[in-house]
């Protein structure tokens, strides 16, 4: 599997972990970004929505990688990021990083999240299930509703 | 000959105009980007905050200064704060 990914389609840890086999390296991290059930304003977040500019974000993601092998000497790396709807609890990213010794795998790791963060043409909105209304309480001066 | 750049709008972008795309026209000389985003901004009243924070991509390239001369053809693509991960 390709170390640069921008697909629709669902990321398996699995796979990215398949793709981190090296028998030099001995340190392999991974981390995955999932989808939080966060509150707004009383109503709670049902999906996320990623949308990306696709050639600028490849190529951001593109450079991350290539810095990140560079600069903390990785063996193998995984920089998978899914666009569109993604529900609770899905994973939206996935960053690996496999080096011969786990501190370099552990700083790449970070580093590429955090420039993928900061510098990847890629944007979340958040699609919200309504917070329920509260039933009413009858009236006391009119007394209950008909029915 | 007078043309149309391509503007894309990413996110919060959208949102503010309600398209993903226009195409305004540019007369032959071109015109500027700085004049661009503040046609842009009359336009959609609602994208004005949006572009004060965002980051402009000329043709692939980001744009650090607006003093870019645009002409028929070109494309601008109009990026919010990032929000990946």
């Amino acid at each position: 599997m390709e170390a640069v990914r921008l697909t629709r389609q669902s990321l398996s840890i699995a796979s990215a972990y398949a793709s981190l086999a090296d028998p030099e390296c001995g340190g392999v991290v991974l981390f995955a970004g999932r989808v939080r059930p966060d509150r707004l304003q009383g109503s709670s977040v049902e999906r996320l929505e990623y949308e990306a500019d696709r050639p600028m974000a490849l190529r951001s993601l593109n450079a991350i990688e290539q810095g990140a092998i560079r600069r903390f000497r990785l063996g193998r790396v995984v920089l998978w990021h899914r666009t569109g709807p993604i529900g609770v609890g899905g994973i939206s990213v996935i960053v690996g990083a496999a080096a011969p010794h786990r501190a370099q795998a552990f700083l790449g790791a970070r580093w590429m999240i955090d420039r993928l963060k900061q510098e990847t043409p890629i944007w979340k909105s958040e699609s919200v299930r309504p917070a329920r209304p509260r039933p009413r309480r009858p009236s006391r001066t009119r007394g209950r509703s008909a029915g | 000959m007078a043309g149309t750049v391509r503007v894309l709008l990413f996110a919060s972008a959208r949102e503010a105009v309600g398209s993903s795309q226009l195409q305004p026209k540019v007369e032959p000389a071109g015109i500027g980007l700085t004049e661009l985003v503040e046609r842009l901004g009359l336009e959609f009243p609602r994208l004005r905050p949006v572009l004060r924070v965002s980051r402009l991509v000329v043709n692939g390239e980001y744009i650090g200064s607006k003093h870019v001369t645009l002409r028929a053809g070109d494309e601008v693509a109009i990026h919010p704060p990032y929000s990946g991960g």
